[in-house]
């Protein structure tokens, strides 16, 4: 029970009142709130004016419009999923499908209720503008989410023809090796391993041609020499100008010695500034390192070098410009479902997805520092089961608390039906100000105070479907029955009649076996058509059952491995999950990646090690 | 539509100049745009022109064509695996767009009369099945390349026509079907079976008492009525009287229940079941939603009779809803049952995609492939076979490029450039006069290129226009599939166009075209596909020069024949012998198992398996990875990805087995089969 005061007050006549609601197409009634709808033409206005907004705001709102979520019932988040098969199913997803459209609503949130938001939608579409070769090669669609969006007077002409492309960083940096981009002085430099022997003597060799270098530098500035002398020594110090400053090429044969040359500089020399220089064909050819005049000199050199950049790559950037202005802001960024959309942020805008949930986070991590999520706020408020999606979540806040919040959209924008999309974020923005409300969050305060309430939430922010069996409606007995359940407790079921009800395949396994008569044994419930999940109360019965029904002890479940009915644990579902295909019938791809788990039977001991226990979350 | 009339009204300004007296304005209207909201009035004039036509002319514009970079097709492509790009291509994406243009000869004008229909199609689901099977795969290059010419996905999505393949219709029927057969709700017998709603809250309580009264007090009227009794008034039910509203079912005297939640519905129908044995809940369409009515029945039988009554009905809604979803597919069934002449322009990937679109899935080879496509259409021409085959037209066109648009252009400039001269018609130049719907012109260009319907109509009148240089008589002859003429070229197909592959729909078989104008297809006989390895994951400087080198240093200067990039990280490499390929395979993983030691280090291929992660494989494993669904974009990774879920076992069993292509690819060498375990060595990566 919400330690809240469950006021039935009415929701009091608000600004938000003043949008008036219109009755769409489809007959359903929509906001109209003035969004504004950004294409390639638009851009670079807008993207002046949402860094000014960003700067200005208390947090960032993102919504995305994508082409698919799950190409199969199974592929969905079930209550089932751990976090790891979770995200190994959010990353399937986000690998597959792209991005239409991404809504960004930097707002504010006063005291006083009044939530000022600043919608941007974004139309998005990612092509091949630099002539490099597809940053994208293919991406899949499903039908229905374009037959929605087409409902809701989607323009995919506008979207096709004048979407903002763009480059996630991974492909920014090999674009800019591609193309040959010919210098970069930021040379991110990793946590420098122990170095070799050969290393040393890489770093010794390449310090003393500097120092030599340096002071031949040095010692030319003060006596004029005559041409050939000159000309000899830049043959013999392999050095060279770059602008007016003089440079000296260092030729490298590895990333590794790339590291090794700048931190040699950094540390040694002062007034030298590294500098990569790009080969055709990818990876760096050769360090370039320039002496500069002076700490000044040097600090102008860096200054300009970093401009020259910035302009290129803003060109190459294209609409993730906006994902860097959000994070190097740092302010916090709200979201719904935040595991669906971070996962298609990660792998569109940073860098492919890792293997692992512990990796994606830690790398999320560094561009996102701060991320809420909707979802797991209104968990705080009460029984999420029923309000996963955004109005009705809205809609359940107005009917059981008292918490007025303003709409205030100081932009004007075109309010035209068809035109206006991404109302999602603002109703993420108002939600997350009811919850503040309703949760006595003060946003005003969240950021003087690192230690508030809402941070505390991120650390599992991602946990969501990790609470055993209460997320979705579909498993609603479980839901009154919500017990953390060890997932060594779940068998996988399948080769049963296509579109049995849960309840008789009960009573057939009830039948089967005097263990499984007995009652609050073991529950059975439906992934998908073909396929159906036990849990066994009792510890211990799942390995007894998978024995059973694999050696076919006891008659009533022999008779049933007979008819076809096949059995996995847990961990056959996990590998099912990191698999390249997930396919279509979660009981194919059972059977498929049990037939190949007995002839490399070596791996089960090892990875029963590794087991998660819902408990232990 | 709109892009369409825009379309027209640029056309009209741009010819406008060149028109002389005799043109008229009607010579550029629009191509018929075929979309939902008139596909069955269209579809019932395209069958009379299908019936009335010679010959269809057909062409399709898909959302993309490779899967990823390495699926185009190579030189070193067996045919079998020419088909399993083909297949996996029409597997994935997406048709967006028919067209489907009728030619008939019409011998009092001497002039054939074209149909020119372009359809917008789009995979929505509009029945039954799980979305899965509709999802598709969009290439962002090919989408592009439509909307550089112009393509409104808007129609598309929004208007696009739906369809059913057979397969699929089937299994909506199946489903239908055991629907049918175990609805309980139906049936108040057995829905004791049927979970009842748990009264579990005071208001689920109230409820339920309240409506048996208000029902009771219903049927008791009833029954007052039929014995004769008072006519009660009902106003006091006032307050529910939009609820409760009697009607007459099927003549029997009923309750229509209006505004309820479905939770009180639930509630409703399990008093009815358990207090009421005369009356009967049931749920009937009316238009799109359902409606909840009670019915009061005479008899048990009589029930019963209503049950069936209903059931029947509702499986008639069912049946039609399934004919409505069968969409588009009605066409391609038209096509194939009038048996006409198919003809289509380098269409093997075409056929392919109408295949797995409206028949079903496609085969896993070839071979049970072609009798598939012959038993649906039993005559397909391709133009562009025509063009290469024939002497008559290679002359004609000056070895110019077999494009599409290039060929209208250089065989019909009489309708190529929207000018009609009199004096090109004399010069053995087919008339073609379009006709859309009450329009009609003799010199029609409607000039949008890669638009479906145009490009169909492009392709027959390049058809006509060959047949015409063949000294064919359109008039003499009634079926032009039995022309002699046309025999040597019928039921041809381009596997893959570029390396001149053919395959014969008639026998199934393949071959290589021998045509001596193309001087670079005779390389491909000298390609023998047991003396290939795979090699992939090596370092990426390393280069095709390279890679010989070191391979050269080991097995002699004249072992490595050819080596051919699939992309950045794999390389085929043809050995001058069989033996050589598993040669090479164990000595890579002798070296592998020995990494540690010094002698690693000098030997010649420890460049190329430098990074530990290079992967090498025969031939065979090729055409597994080929087969394979998934599709990523670089062949390293796509190969380690299959390699990871092959077993030794099904790859034993692969080289076991005996290849039907040809004599020289059938023998894989028995060296090769005992070195399976060897075949694919993958280092750990």
């Amino acid at each position: 029970m919400p330690p809240f005061p469950m006021l039935r007050g009415r929701f009091l006549c608000t600004q938000s009142s003043t949008f008036f609601f219109n009755q769409s197409s489809g007959g359903r009634r929509r906001p109209q709130w003035p969004i504004k709808q950004v294409t390639k033409s638009n851009f670079s206005d807008s993207l002046d004016e949402i860094k000014n907004h960003i700067s200005n705001s208390d947090f960032v709102a993102v919504s995305l419009q994508t082409t698919g979520s799950y190409s199969s019932p199974w592929h969905r988040v079930l209550p089932l999923d751990t976090p790891e098969t979770a995200y190994l199913k959010a990353k399937y997803a986000a690998e597959r499908f792209q991005i239409l459209q991404f809504a960004v609503c930097p707002f504010n949130v006063r005291v006083s209720n009044k939530l000022t938001v600043n919608p941007f939608n974004f139309h998005l579409f990612q092509r091949d503008e630099l002539k490099i070769g597809a940053p994208c090669y293919s991406f899949s669609c499903q039908p229905s989410y374009l037959a929605a969006m087409a409902r809701e007077d989607f323009d995919f002409n506008v979207c096709i023809y004048d979407g903002i492309s763009y480059l996630s960083r991974a492909q920014e940096s090999e674009a800019k090796h591609q193309i040959g981009s010919s210098v970069s002085s930021a040379f991110v430099a990793q946590t420098s391993s122990s170095r070799s022997v050969a290393d040393n003597v890489f770093v010794e060799r390449i310090k003393s041609r500097v120092g030599h270098w340096i002071s031949a530098c040095k010692h030319s500035d003060t006596k004029t020499d005559d041409a050939l002398v000159n000309s000899l020594r830049k043959l013999i110090l392999g050095g060279d100008e770059y602008g007016s400053r003089p440079s000296l090429n260092i030729d490298v044969c590895s990333e590794r010695q790339v590291q090794l040359v700048f931190e040699m500089v950094k540390s040694h020399y002062e007034n030298v500034v590294p500098l990569t220089i790009a080969a055709k064909g990818g990876g760096t050819q050769s360090v370039r390192v320039v002496l500069t005049s002076s700490k000044e000199d040097r600090d102008l050199l860096e200054k300009d070098l970093k401009n020259m950049e910035e302009e290129q790559s803003k060109r190459i950037r294209g609409f993730r410009e906006v994902i860097e202005l959000i994070s190097t802001s740092q302010k916090p960024v709200v979201a719904h479902n935040s595991l669906n959309d971070f996962t298609f942020i990660h792998s569109k805008f940073i860098s492919p997805l890792p293997p692992t949930m512990d990796e994606f986070r830690n790398s999320l991590h560094s561009v996102f520092h701060d991320i809420r999520d909707i979802n797991h706020l209104m968990k705080e408020v009460g029984p999420i089961n029923k309000y996963t999606n955004l109005p009705s979540a809205t809609s359940y806040l107005k009917r059981k608390f008292f918490a007025p919040v303003e709409i205030d959209i100081p932009q004007k924008a075109s309010m035209e039906e068809c035109k206006n999309h991404g109302h999602n974020v603002v109703r993420i923005s108002e939600l997350f100000a009811r919850l503040c409300f309703i949760l006595k969050l003060n946003p005003e305060t969240v950021n003087q105070n690192p230690d508030g309430p809402l941070l505390k939430l991120d650390s599992n922010m991602f946990n969501l479907g990790s609470n055993g069996f209460q997320e979705t409606d579909d498993i609603s007995v479980w839901t009154h029955n919500p017990r953390k359940i060890s997932i060594n407790n779940l068998v996988f079921l399948w080769g049963f009649r296509s579109g049995i009800s849960a309840g008789k395949l009960k009573n057939m396994l009830c039948k089967s076996h005097d263990v499984l008569s007995e009652d609050e044994v073991f529950d059975v419930r439906l992934v998908d058509k073909n396929c159906a999940v036990v849990v066994f109360w009792k510890n211990g019965l799942s390995e007894w059952f998978l024995d059973a029904i694999g050696s076919g002890s006891g008659d009533g479940l022999r008779e049933l491995a007979a008819e076809g009915l096949m059995a996995a644990g847990y961990e056959a579902y996990k590998r099912v999950c990191k698999s390249e295909i997930l396919g279509a019938d979660l009981a194919a791809s059972l059977a498929e990646i049990d037939r190949d788990h007995i002839e490399e039977s070596a791996e089960v001991y090892w990875n029963s090690e590794l087991m998660i226990n819902f408990d232990d979350l | 539509m709109v892009r369409a009339f825009s379309r027209t009204l640029t056309l009209v300004q741009f010819y406008r100049p060149s028109r002389t007296a005799f043109s008229t304005a009607s010579s550029s209207f629009a191509i018929k745009n075929v979309t939902k909201s008139n596909f069955d009035s269209s579809l019932a004039d395209l069958r009379r022109h299908v019936r009335d036509s010679d010959f269809v002319a057909i062409d399709l514009e898909m959302t993309g064509v490779t899967s990823s970079p390495w699926r185009e097709s190579f030189e070193f492509d067996r045919f079998d695996i020419r088909y399993l790009k083909v297949k996996d291509s029409a597997e994935k994406f997406a048709v967006v767009q028919f067209g489907v243009c009728p030619f008939r000869w019409d011998p009092t004008k001497q002039s054939f009369i074209a149909h020119p229909h372009n359809f917008y199609i789009f995979p929505r689901q509009e029945i039954g099945g799980d979305d899965s099977s509709y999802e598709f795969l969009c290439q962002t290059s090919s989408i592009d390349f439509l909307a550089k010419y112009q393509f409104d996905f808007n129609t598309c999505v929004k208007e696009g026509i739906s369809y059913l393949s057979r397969a699929q219709e089937d299994d909506v029927r199946l489903q239908l079907h055991s629907a049918h057969e175990d609805e309980p709700s139906e049936t108040p017998y057995a829905a004791k079976e049927f979970k009842d709603v748990p009264l579990v809250r005071m208001a689920d309580i109230l409820f339920v008492e309240r409506m048996r009264n208000k029902i009771s007090e219903w049927h008791d009227d009833l029954l007052q009525i039929r014995n004769g009794g008072s006519h009660r008034t009902q106003e006091d039910s006032n307050d529910s009287i939009d609820q409760f509203q009697t009607i007459f079912f099927k003549t029997r005297p009923a309750i229509k229940l209006n505004g309820f939640t479905s939770r009180q519905l639930r509630l409703i129908k399990s008093v009815v079941e358990k207090s009421f044995k005369d009356l009967a809940y049931i749920r009937v369409n009316v238009g799109l939603c359902f409606q909840q009515i009670i019915v009061y029945t005479n008899s048990r039988r009589e029930l019963e009779l209503l049950m069936n009554e209903v059931k029947e009905s509702h499986f008639k809604e069912a049946e039609m809803k399934i004919e409505a979803a069968i969409g588009f597919r009605h066409v391609i069934d038209l096509l194939s049952s009038e048996q006409k002449l198919i003809v289509g322009h380098n269409c093997f990937l075409d056929v392919a995609h109408i295949c797995r679109k409206f028949v079903g899935p496609l085969p896993s080879n070839l071979e049970e492939y072609v009798p598939l496509v012959q038993k649906n259409f039993p005559f397909i021409i391709d133009t562009k076979i025509l063009l290469n085959a024939s002497n008559i037209l290679q002359l004609k066109m000056k070895k110019s490029s077999t494009s599409l648009a290039k060929a209208f252009a250089i065989l019909c400039p009489h309708i190529a450039s929207g000018v009609d001269s009199f004096g090109s018609a004399h010069n053995n130049s087919v008339a073609v006069e379009v006709q859309v719907d009450d329009m009609r012109s003799s010199n029609w260009n409607s000039g949008a290129k890669h638009e479906a319907g145009y490009d169909a109509f492009m392709t027959g009148c390049i058809f006509a226009q060959s047949c015409n240089h063949f000294g064919i008589n359109f008039t003499s002859h009634s079926t032009l599939m039995k022309e002699d003429k046309l025999q040597n070229y019928i039921n041809l197909l381009y596997l893959s166009w570029s390396s001149g592959d053919i395959v014969d729909l008639k026998t199934g078989q393949t071959r290589t075209e021998s045509s001596s104008l193309n001087g670079f297809k005779n390389q491909q006989s000298k390609i023998l596909f047991p003396n290939i390895v795979l090699i992939w994951g090596f370092p990426s400087k390393l280069k095709a020069r390279e890679i010989k080198e070191s391979l050269t240093k080991v097995f002699g200067l004249t072992s490595v024949t050819s080596i051919f990039h699939l992309d950045k990280t794999a390389v085929f490499v043809q050995f001058s012998k069989p033996g050589l390929v598993s040669d090479f395979l164990k000595l890579k993983s002798t070296i592998e198992k020995k990494k540690n030691d010094a002698i690693y280090v000098l030997h010649p291929f420890s460049d190329l398996l430098e990074g530990g992660c290079t992967g090498a494989a025969c031939y065979e494993v090729y055409k597994e990875i080929c087969g394979s669904p998934i599709s990523k974009p670089l062949f390293a990774d796509q190969a380690e990805a299959i390699a990871v879920n092959l077993n030794s076992k099904r790859l034993e069993s692969m080289t076991h087995k005996t290849d039907s292509f040809s004599e020289s690819e059938s023998a894989i060498d028995t060296k090769t089969a005992e070195t399976t375990s060897e075949i694919l060595d993958l280092a750990s990566c």
